[in-house]
């Protein structure tokens, strides 16, 4: 990824993620988790703002900070790391609303390439998996490093 | 075949930019939001099974 990307802090199972958007909006502060769910070796991908007052996480806020791409390379970042350390690991990922997961696609979609040199990928159709194309409205996906 | 076992953090590399935190460490376990977003993944996968790898 050859994206401007922020610093990030991280837990050291290398499992949650810490950094700061900065931006017309100020600094807002962004958490990404990847948490184990009922499939073994499965782990959900989830990314959201912290609210500074209430400490919730959410990703149903718009911030409009200006820097999508560079909080979306932040994310491929960790994303990166985390599957450099559990290496068996296969990432699930969808947002929350339909706009957030295009959002999500079309990020994949301008770096498929790049991608696709250490990863694996997978759309989720009407009801099925299908390797990543490019203009298929996808409802989630599947990320696995190459062996 | 068991999955591969984390790398201890004394041999951790890092990429430039990245740093342990250990006050993260568990910081975000009972965020709803991660268990909510657990929950649909589970839910989703049960219902539409998993891609041949």
């Amino acid at each position: 990824m050859l994206y401007e990307r922020y610093d990030v802090n991280a837990s050291a199972d290398l499992t949650s993620f810490e950094f700061e958007s900065k931006g017309p909006k100020g600094t807002i502060q962004k958490v990404v988790r990847y948490t184990e769910i009922n499939v073994k070796g499965y782990y959900n991908l989830g990314f959201g703002d912290k609210d500074p007052y209430t400490g919730l996480i959410s990703d149903l806020t718009v911030t409009n900070n200006n820097d999508s791409k560079k909080v979306l390379a932040t994310v491929a970042a960790t994303l990166y790391v985390f599957t450099n350390n559990y290496l068996d690991a296969t990432i699930f990922a969808t947002g929350s609303t339909a706009a957030r997961t295009r959002l999500y696609r079309i990020g994949i979609s301008n770096n498929l390439a790049q991608i696709e040199k250490n990863f694996l990928i997978f759309g989720l159709g009407k009801d099925r998996w299908e390797p990543f194309r490019i203009n298929v409205n996808y409802i989630a996906f599947l990320v696995r490093r190459k062996s | 075949m068991k999955p591969k076992k984390q790398i201890k953090p004394a041999k951790l590399k890092l990429p430039k930019g990245f740093s342990i935190d250990k006050t993260l460490n568990g910081k975000y376990d009972d965020q709803p939001f991660f268990k909510d977003k657990t929950e649909r993944a589970n839910r989703i996968l049960k219902t539409v099974g998993l891609p041949k790898l």
